[in-house]
């Protein structure tokens, strides 16, 4: 079979207009076009790391995969149970810094 | 970073149906394409695009949608990207479209399973990718030679002696716990020739006794500022493979003499001539006068023992440390080792110290560290090795540990192990120091490292890890700090946790690697999966070193593990302490030897 049958599906002519871009999403697009969100990205990274939430995270996970037994968790499961708990447990410290970058590139990009 | 070991003896699960047929549906083409669009995100982690600046989306998602970015997954048939709420939907209308990629981290997802699914191969051409991506064009310099690794990749197996050789062992060997005191009080575990009855053991209860001390214990007496030398000494009085080599007369001060009487012979006389005793000055060698101390230490002889020959011998060759002032033990130890080095190394070629081939003292304590520079922009690193004979770490900071806590109060409730509890109280643990060690530390902006892939100074990440782990490992504490402010150093007092039984293998570089592409069933540079490496990387303490006292002047200590009882060697002094006040002490130095290499005690061997 040649590779050029399984091509992704082609976009329905009458999809409904595009309306307006809402204010979040034209954030998000500059935020993205800047690089300023991958650099964001890693500095959140970094900082789960070294306050350690990702390694309790990593405990949270392989106590309930002992707990159900390894071959019955699959991704969706762990996501689920820990989804939760990781939003709680984010250090405010790590906000804090967060939205003072975001708050800076917003002034600084001038929207 | 996983330590367990069951985590690297991989066993691959079985692959799921879906898998299964996209395999054997020729599923090759599309892993070979792959690595034009893989790019490293170090520390960790590898993603896919087409370009560099791309950023997929999902096809199904309407533009507003939460989720419409996170957790995308690309079908290896049509490369089409859903999110992961979409992508099950994809793969029910189209059969053969199950297997997708994870766009973030380069891992296989079953769409139909909802689940991550594993495949060698796929591993493979990933790790092979992103290597030949890292490395750089010029060829590194070759790593230790393999038939060092393959020295040691006998599998060790535990021997227990048959009626015959019991009785060819008892005949001929003589209790090493010398009993002294009361004859009920049973400590020797074999019979002698000489003696006529056969003791039982009842090793805890004797061995506790002051009295009853094990042999190879001796104080050494302080000839002015010389615990720094005594508490070195201690330790390596009692190192098993140093030991071993000198009590087996490998290094006989008689000979040694001897070969050098015949060297002067040969050269022009120098122009030094002492009146006193020409052929001793002529002969300074560190390792005969170690021979004639494990003589002396490993006698009856119980008193303190004066290590002034040793002494002398040390300062003609460490002439300028050669005073009365106090010293720091870990530089004598250095000291020390390179002394033994100079004498043995003369007889074999010049090889790197990484091999240990040239004299014992490498043999026992070399061992080779890894150290890896990776340019943030472009993931391409730059791979060094370095030999060691021990390795310095830093206490790590108990400020991280601090934020846990805090942190811990926020959540409802909280299934962790009880492994982060001792971090969360901020005590600093040996692991948590080997952690910071190998930790990929991101590089000042002021430190930027030239990278060959990108041709420029790019901001970078260092990682240290263990090539080789050596058979006796010195862990040296790094008790001070400089304040930049007072422009002085202090001493850091405090308290570190460490293990009795430490596990290296997370430290390695197999380990380290394996984490640098995210989970990857792959077989890496030097890594073994069989069971004698799980072996290789445990460890047991043996000696630990203790100062108190100030930067300027304090006093060392050392404590001796022998037959799993503890014993404080204070210069001239010891004796038998409990295990608690070991683990309470300052450490500043600790000795680990390879578990297969270490007899915890010799009392269970024989029950007669």
């Amino acid at each position: 079979m040649r590779s050029s049958i399984n091509r992704p599906p082609t976009p329905d002519a009458n999809e409904e207009p595009e309306k307006e871009p809402t204010l979040q999403e034209i954030i998000n697009i500059k935020l993205i076009e800047s690089g300023e969100k991958e650099k964001l990205m890693e500095l959140l990274r970094e900082r789960l790391i070294e306050c350690g939430w990702r390694d309790e995270m990593k405990a949270i996970c392989r106590a309930y995969a002992r707990k159900k037994g390894r071959n019955n968790v699959t991704v969706d499961d762990l996501i689920h149970v820990v989804t939760p708990k990781g939003r709680a447990s984010v250090p405010d410290s790590v906000k804090a810094e967060l939205l003072q970058r975001i708050r800076s590139f917003l002034t600084s990009a001038a929207i | 970073m996983s330590s367990s070991s069951a985590a690297r003896a991989i066993r691959l699960p079985p692959p799921c149906p879906h898998l299964a047929a996209y395999r054997s549906g020729g599923g090759g083409t599309p892993f070979r394409s792959l690595h034009r669009c893989l790019r490293p995100r170090p520390p960790s982690r590898a993603e896919v695009r087409r370009d560099p600046g791309e950023v997929p989306f999902c096809a199904s998602c309407p533009p507003a949608a939460a989720h419409r970015g996170l957790r995308l997954y690309a079908c290896l048939s049509c490369a089409a990207v859903s999110c992961h709420a979409h992508v099950s939907d994809h793969a029910a209308l189209r059969p053969g479209h199950e297997i997708a990629l994870d766009v973030d981290r380069a891992e296989l997802f079953c769409a139909a399973c909802r689940d991550q699914v594993y495949d060698p191969d796929f591993d493979a051409a990933v790790v092979i990718a992103l290597t030949s991506l890292s490395c750089s064009r010029i060829p590194p310099p070759p790593p230790p030679p393999e038939k060092c690794a393959k020295r040691r990749r006998v599998e060790y197996r535990p021997w227990v002696p048959d009626p015959k050789g019991r009785a060819v062992i008892g005949r001929r060997s003589s209790p090493l716990l010398v009993q002294e005191g009361n004859a009920s009080s049973a400590s020797s575990t074999t019979t002698t020739a000489n003696s006529t009855t056969t003791t039982t053991s009842s090793p805890s209860s004797s061995a506790s006794s002051p009295s009853s001390l094990p042999r190879g214990l001796r104080g050494i007496n302080n000839l002015g500022n010389t615990c720094f030398m005594n508490s070195v000494l201690q330790a390596l009085l009692h190192t098993p493979l140093l030991r071993n080599y000198f009590l087996s007369d490998r290094h006989n001060r008689y000979v040694c003499q001897q070969k050098s009487k015949k060297k002067g012979g040969i050269k022009e006389k120098s122009n030094v001539v002492e009146r006193k005793n020409p052929a001793r000055e002529s002969h300074v060698c560190l390792a005969c006068d170690l021979d004639t101390m494990y003589a002396a230490v490993f006698s009856e002889d119980r008193k303190p023992f004066s290590p002034a020959n040793f002494l002398y011998s040390w300062w003609q060759h460490a002439s300028n440390l050669a005073s009365y002032e106090q010293q720091d033990a870990h530089e004598f130890f250095i000291s020390m080792l390179d002394g033994i080095h100079e004498k043995e190394q003369d007889q074999c070629k010049h090889q790197s110290h990484g091999n240990g081939d040239c004299c014992i003292a490498h043999k026992v304590f070399s061992g080779i560290l890894r150290s890896d520079v990776t340019c943030t922009i472009c993931g391409f690193t730059s791979t060094t090795y370095d030999p060691c004979v021990d390795i310095s770490l830093d206490l790590d900071s108990s400020r991280d540990a601090v934020q846990i806590a805090t942190s811990k109060l926020q959540t409802c409730e909280s299934d962790t192990e009880s492994m982060l509890t001792s971090q969360a109280y901020g005590i600093s643990t040996l692991m948590g120091c080997l952690e910071h060690f190998t930790r990929p530390e991101k590089l000042g902006a002021d430190q930027k490292f030239f990278c060959e892939n990108c041709r420029a100074r790019q901001e970078s990440l260092k990682q240290m890890s263990i090539r080789k782990i050596p058979l006796v490992t010195c862990f040296h504490i790094k008790r001070f700090e400089h304040s930049l402010i007072r422009n002085m150093s202090r001493k850091v007092d405090r308290h570190l946790h460490f293990p009795f039984s430490l596990d290296m293998g997370p430290y390695l570089s197999s380990s380290i690697l394996r984490a640098r592409y995210g989970n990857r069933i792959f077989a890496f540079d030097g890594d073994d999966s069989d069971a004698s490496t799980d072996l290789a990387s445990e460890f047991e303490l043996f000696a630990v070193l203790t100062h108190s006292g100030k930067l300027e002047g304090g006093h060392y200590i050392t404590y001796l593990r022998l037959n799993n009882q503890w014993y404080k060697c204070d210069d001239a002094w010891v004796s038998h302490v409990s295990e608690s006040i070991v683990r309470a002490s300052q450490a500043y130095m600790l000795f680990y030897v390879q578990k297969i290499l270490y007899y915890r005690a010799s009392q269970h061997v024989f029950a007669s």
